[in-house]
C-alpha cells in the first residue's frame, strides 16, 4: 500500500510539469507581448521594448518556460500581474480560501444529498421515491448552476432577504452558492449511485449473500453498499473539478472574491500571468484532490493494491 | 449480405419497439424535435430583425400580447431573442460534441486498438489534460484566442476530447477482446476491416449515449461560459449571454431570466431523456 | 412404490392416501416438490419457467437435475430457496415442502432461517458468487454468525470457519486473503464451504463444475460426494452433464421446457428399456466410449418459445416419434415402478397426472 501511494505521488511530478506546459503552451498563444498590453500600442517602442525585458518576455519560449518553472519550484513565485504589478501569488493567496471552501462545501453537500438518495432510491426502486428521485434528479442535471444560482437569489436575497446577495463576509454568504453548486452535481451523483447501486444488487454475489440467510438490510449495507459505490468514489474526483468549476460561474452570480473572479477579470484586462498562475493552482488543487481520492480508491477496492502489485499504473 | 441487412433491420426495429416504449424517453425526443424545427424555422417564426430592432419606448416591458417573452433594456423583443438564440445554443453543442467524438474517436481508437507504447503515450497526455477541471480549460483557451463563436467551440472541444479519448479507448478496449473479435482475427481479417466491421459497430451503443449526454452538457457549459461573458458576447442572443444580460435586471426585470433559461432547461432535458431512452433500449438487461 | 409418488391430489381418495403416506415419509422424506408452477411476469411478456413439477428427495441423497439451459432448473432451485426475483417470478400453483413445510408460505423472517441453515446453495459461476471486497474466511463466517443457534463466540467462529476451510481443502492460513487471489476451482471450494458451513440438511448444487477446468470438476464433484456423505446433507445436482449424474445421483429428473419428462433411479435412466424420446436424444447426443459409432445423434431444433403455452406435448416439434396426438394433447404423467415418463407412446402403467388432471377440471 504505501508502495503504491509513493508510486502515485511519484507520478504526480511529471504530470503536474505537463499541465503546467499545457497552460504555460496555451496562454503563450494570446496575441500581444506584455510591453504593448501594459502601456498601450501607443507606447515609445523602447519603452515597450524595456518593458518585455523585464518581463523576460524577450527569452525563447523553452528558456521562459524553465525561468516560469523554477520560479514557483524555488521562490513559489507565479510573476508580476501586469495590471496591478503585484506579485500574482498574492491575489491568489487572498482570493483562494473563498473558491476552495466553496468547492469543498459544495462537494460534501451534493455527496450527501447525492449518495444517499441514490442508495436509498435504488433500494426503493419503482417506489414513489425512487420515481420522484429520478425525475427530480434529471432536471436538476438540466439545470444550468448559475441560472438557478439567479433565481436563489432573487427568493432568498430579493424577496425574502434571508440570506446576503454578495460577497463572501461570512459563512451566511457562501450557503446560495453551496446550495447553486451542490444541486446540479448531486444530481448527477444520485443517478450514478442509484445504476451502480441497481448493478450491483444483480451480481451473483449477492444472491450468494441471501442464499447464506443474510437479511435485506444487512446484504445492502454489507454487501451491496461498498462494491456499489466503488465507481462512485472515482468519480469523486471529477465531480471535485465539477465543483471548482461551478464555484468559477457562481463567484459571478454571487459576486464573491474568488479565483473565478479573479480569473474572468484577468482574462478581461488581458493579464497573462494571472491568468496562468490562477488555471496552474487550480490544476495542480484538483489532482491533488483526485491523487487523493484515488488512493482512498485502493483501500475500499482490494483488487487495486493487487493490480499494483502486478505493476499497472494506469488509473483506469 | 442481404441476410445481414435483414438482421440489422430486424435489430434496428426491435430497438425501436423498446425505445419507443419508454414514454419519458419519446417524450425527450419530441422535445429535440421541436427545438430542432424552432432552430430550423426561427426566421419562419419571427424574423431576424426583430432581435436587433430596438425601441427605446418599449424597454423593460413585461411579457404581454405584443411581446411573448417581454423586452430587454434597449426594448428588443426576448421572443425573437430566444428563438433565435436556439441556433447558437444548439450549433454550439451539437458542433462541439461532433467534433469532441470524432477527434476523441480517431485518438481513443488508436490507443485502445494498438495498445503499446502508442496507447502509452496518448494516455500520459490525457492523464495532463484530465488534471485541469473542463470549464478551466476552456477559460484558458478563450482567454488565450479571444472570445468569439469560433473560439468557444474550439475551446470547449478541446476540453472535451479528454474525457472522450478515455471513454472510447475503454469501450474499444471491452469490445477487442470479445472472443468474436478473436474469431475474426483467427480466420485472417485485416485490422481495418475488423474495426469496421466488428469494433464500432459494437461499440456504437455506448458512444451513441454518450455523445447525447455530452450535448446536454456543452449546452449547459456554453451557457455558463456566455454567462460569465467568456463565451458569445452580447448583442448575440446567444441563450447564456440573453442570461447574463439579465442578471443586471434581476430585482427590476426578473421576466428577463425566466425564458432564456426555461429554454436552456428544457433543451438540456430532452437530450438527457433521449440519452436515458437509448441506454435502456440498448441494454435490456439493465432493466428488470 | 407409492412412497416414491408424491404427488398430492385433491380428491378424496388421494388425501387419504397422502395422510398415510406423509406418516411414513415425514421420516426420510426431506423435500417434497407438488405441482410446482413458476412463471416470470414483466410488462412486455410472461414466461413460463416452470409447469406443474413434482419431485421428492430423501435425506441423504441425491436428485440429479437435467435439461438444457432455460429448462427451468436454476427457477426450481431458487424457488426452494425462496430466491426467486420478487418483483417478476411468481408461484402459480403447488407447494414446496422442506423438512414439511411449505416454502412458498414462509415470511421473509422463516426463509432467512431456512437459507443457510436448511438449505444452501453453489452458485455456477464462482469468478462472480463470491464479494470481491471482503475477505473469503468473512464470507464463510457469515453464514455462522447469522444462523448462530449454539451461540459461539467470535474465536469459535473463527475456528470453524479454518475448520470448514480445511474441509474443502484450503489452507486455513489463507482466509484473510481476497477473492480475486483464488483461482476458479479455489473459489468454488470457498463457496462450497459458505453453503457447508451450517452444515444444512440440503445442499442445491447448480451447474457447481460447469465453469471450471475437466480435472478441476472432478477434483470438486468427489469433494461435494465426500461432504455429503461424511454429514448426510441431501443433494440436489443442477446438470447438463450426464457424466456428473452418473457419478453423483441417486435420482434423476430430466426437464424440457418446464416440465420434468422423466424421472427415476439412477438405474431407471441410464439402464431402463422405456425411456422419454428426449431422454434417448439427450444420450445420443455424447459420445459413447465403448460402441463405435459414426456420428452422434443431436437433438435436432432448439427449445420451444417459453412464453408460449401449447397444446400438445412441448417437444413435438422436436421429437423423432411424433404422433398425431402428440400435437393436440398433453400427454399424461405415467408410472411404472416408480420410474414415471411424460409420453404418450413410452412409459406403460398408470397415468398418474391424467388422472389428477381429471379431478381438477372437475372443481
Amino acid at each position: 500500500m504505501k508502495k503504491y501511494v509513493l508510486k502515485r505521488i511519484l507520478y504526480m511530478i511529471p504530470v503536474l510539469l505537463g499541465v503546467a506546459f499545457l497552460v504555460f503552451t496555451i496562454l503563450s498563444l494570446t496575441p500581444g507581448d506584455p510591453g504593448s498590453i501594459i502601456l498601450g500600442i501607443t507606447a515609445k517602442p523602447e519603452d515597450i521594448a524595456a518593458l518585455n525585458a523585464q518581463f523576460g518576455y524577450d527569452k525563447p519560449f523553452l528558456v521562459r518556460f524553465f525561468t516560469y518553472i523554477g520560479n514557483i519550484i524555488f521562490h513559489f513565485d507565479l510573476g508580476i500581474s501586469y495590471s496591478s504589478r503585484q506579485p500574482v501569488i498574492n491575489d491568489i493567496i487572498a482570493r483562494f480560501p473563498n473558491t476552495f471552501l466553496l468547492a469543498v462545501f459544495s462537494m460534501i453537500v451534493s455527496a450527501v444529498i447525492g449518495v444517499s438518495l441514490g442508495i436509498l432510491s435504488a433500494i426503493r426502486q419503482y417506489s414513489v421515491l425512487d420515481h420522484i428521485c429520478v425525475v427530480v434528479a434529471l432536471v436538476f442535471a438540466s439545470i444550468p448552476g448559475f441560472w438557478l444560482g439567479l433565481m436563489l437569489l432573487l427568493l432568498f436575497s430579493l424577496k425574502l432577504g434571508w440570506l446576503p446577495s454578495f460577497g463572501a463576509a461570512s459563512l451566511k454568504h457562501f450557503i446560495l452558492p453551496t446550495i447553486t453548486i451542490s444541486l446540479t452535481s448531486a444530481a448527477g451523483l444520485l443517478r450514478l449511485t442509484r445504476a451502480s447501486m441497481l448493478e450491483t444488487v444483480r451480481q451473483e454475489y449477492i444472491r450468494t449473500a441471501k442464499a447464506k440467510g443474510a437479511p435485506e438490510r444487512r446484504v445492502i449495507w454489507k454487501h451491496a453498499l461498498r462494491n456499489a459505490l466503488i465507481p462512485v468514489i472515482t468519480t469523486m474526483g471529477t465531480s471535485f473539478g465539477a465543483s471548482l468549476g461551478g464555484a468559477i460561474i457562481a463567484e459571478t452570480v454571487f459576486a464573491m472574491p474568488g479565483m473565478g473572479t479573479l480569473l474572468t477579470n484577468a482574462i478581461r484586462q488581458k493579464d497573462v500571468p494571472v491568468v496562468m498562475g490562477a488555471t496552474l493552482f487550480l490544476a495542480v488543487l484538483f489532482s491533488v484532490v483526485v491523487l487523493v481520492v484515488d488512493i482512498l480508491y485502493a483501500f475500499i477496492d482490494p483488487r487495486i493494491k493487487a493490480k499494483y502489485q502486478n505493476g499497472g499504473r494506469s488509473r483506469e | 449480405m442481404n441476410k445481414r441487412k435483414l438482421r440489422r433491420m430486424v435489430q434496428v426495429k426491435e430497438f425501436w419497439r423498446r425505445f419507443t416504449k419508454n414514454k419519458t424517453a419519446v417524450l425527450g425526443l419530441s422535445i429535440m424535435i421541436f427545438i430542432l424545427l424552432i432552430v430550423i424555422f426561427a426566421d419562419v417564426i419571427v424574423p431576424y430583425s426583430k432581435c436587433i430592432e430596438q425601441a427605446g419606448a418599449e424597454r423593460l416591458q413585461g411579457p404581454g400580447p405584443k411581446h411573448f417573452f417581454g423586452t430587454d433594456e434597449y426594448g428588443r423583443d426576448l421572443f425573437a431573442r430566444v428563438i433565435h438564440g436556439s441556433r447558437f445554443s444548439l450549433f454550439i453543442g451539437v458542433a462541439t460534441s461532433l467534433m469532441a467524438l470524432v477527434f476523441g474517436s480517431l485518438i481513443g481508437a488508436s490507443a485502445g486498438y494498438f495498445g503499446g507504447m502508442i496507447d502509452n503515450a496518448i494516455m500520459r497526455v490525457v492523464d495532463v489534460f484530465m488534471c485541469v477541471p473542463p470549464i478551466l480549460l476552456s477559460l484558458a483557451v478563450v482567454a488565450a484566442l479571444g472570445t468569439n463563436l469560433r473560439n468557444l467551440i474550439i475551446a470547449m472541444t478541446i476540453s472535451c476530447i479528454p474525457g472522450n479519448v478515455r471513454l472510447i479507448r475503454s469501450v474499444v478496449l471491452t469490445v477487442a477482446e470479445q472472443d468474436y473479435v478473436e474469431a475474426a482475427r483467427s480466420y485472417g481479417t485485416g485490422n481495418g476491416r475488423i474495426i469496421l466491421r466488428y469494433v464500432l459497430p459494437n461499440a456504437m451503443g455506448p458512444i451513441i449515449v454518450n455523445t447525447t449526454m455530452m450535448i446536454s452538457d456543452m449546452i449547459l457549459s456554453a451557457a455558463g461560459l456566455s454567462f460569465i461573458g467568456m463565451g458569445i458576447q452580447p448583442p448575440a442572443p446567444e441563450w447564456g449571454a440573453l442570461l447574463s444580460n439579465a442578471q443586471t435586471y434581476l430585482f427590476s426585470a426578473p421576466y428577463m431570466l425566466l425564458f432564456p433559461g426555461l429554454f436552456i432547461i428544457i433543451t438540456s432535458l430532452a437530450f438527457n431523456l433521449v440519452g436515458d431512452g437509448l441506454t435502456d433500449a440498448l441494454d435490456p438487461k439493465l432493466k428488470d | 412404490m407409492t412412497e416414491l409418488c408424491p404427488h398430492g391430489g385433491k380428491g378424496k381418495r388421494h388425501r387419504k392416501e397422502q395422510a398415510w403416506k406423509t406418516m411414513e415419509d415425514r421420516k426420510q422424506k426431506l423435500l417434497d416438490i407438488e405441482h410446482l408452477s413458476i412463471i416470470y411476469k414483466t410488462d412486455l411478456e410472461t414466461v413460463y419457467a416452470v409447469n406443474d413439477i413434482s419431485l421428492s428427495l430423501e435425506k441423504g441423497q441425491t436428485l440429479g437435475l437435467v435439461g438444457e439451459t432455460g429448462a427451468g432448473k436454476t427457477t426450481t432451485a431458487l424457488a426452494v430457496m425462496g430466491l426467486l426475483p420478487e418483483r417478476t417470478a411468481r408461484v402459480t400453483r403447488g407447494k414446496i415442502l422442506l423438512d414439511g413445510e411449505d416454502v412458498c408460505g414462509m415470511t421473509e423472517k422463516e426463509l432467512l432461517r431456512l437459507r443457510g441453515e436448511k438449505a444452501s446453495m453453489i452458485f455456477q459461476d464462482p469468478m462472480t458468487a463470491l464479494n470481491p471486497v471482503l475477505t473469503v474466511g468473512s464470507q464463510i463466517g457469515e453464514a455462522l454468525y447469522l444462523h448462530n443457534a449454539q451461540e459461539l463466540s467470535r474465536e469459535q467462529i473463527e475456528k470453524k470457519v479454518e475448520e470448514t476451510l480445511e474441509m474443502v481443502g484450503i489452507p486455513k492460513e489463507r482466509k484473510n486473503e481476497y477473492p480475486y487471489q483464488f483461482s476458479g476451482g479455489m473459489r468454488q471450494r470457498v463457496v462450497i464451504a459458505i453453503a457447508l458451513v451450517c452444515n444444512p440438511g440440503l445442499l442445491i448444487a447448480d451447474e457447481p463444475t460447469t465453469a471450471l477446468d475437466v480435472t478441476i470438476q472432478a477434483q470438486i464433484l468427489s469433494m461435494i460426494c465426500d461432504l455429503q456423505r461424511k454429514y448426510g446433507t441431501s443433494v440436489i445436482m443442477i446438470t447438463h452433464d450426464l457424466g456428473v449424474v452418473a457419478e453423483t445421483c441417486d435420482m434423476v429428473g430430466i426437464m424440457y421446457a418446464g416440465e420434468i419428462v422423466e424421472y427415476g433411479t439412477l438405474e431407471d435412466i441410464f439402464t431402463g428399456k422405456e425411456h422419454h424420446p428426449y431422454t434417448k436424444g439427450l444420450f445420443g447426443s455424447i459420445p459413447n466410449l465403448w460402441e463405435e459409432s459414426d456420428r452422434l445423434h443431436p437433438i435436432e431444433g432448439l427449445m420451444p418459445d417459453p412464453t408460449l403455452q401449447p397444446e400438445g406435448c412441448r417437444f413435438a416439434p422436436r421429437c423423432t416419434e411424433c404422433g398425431e396426438i402428440c400435437r393436440s394433447k398433453k400427454p399424461p404423467l405415467r408410472e411404472k415402478d416408480g420410474h414415471q415418463i411424460r409420453c404418450h407412446f413410452h412409459g406403460g402403467g398408470d397415468s398418474l397426472s391424467a388422472e389428477d388432471r381429471k379431478e381438477e377440471s372437475h372443481e
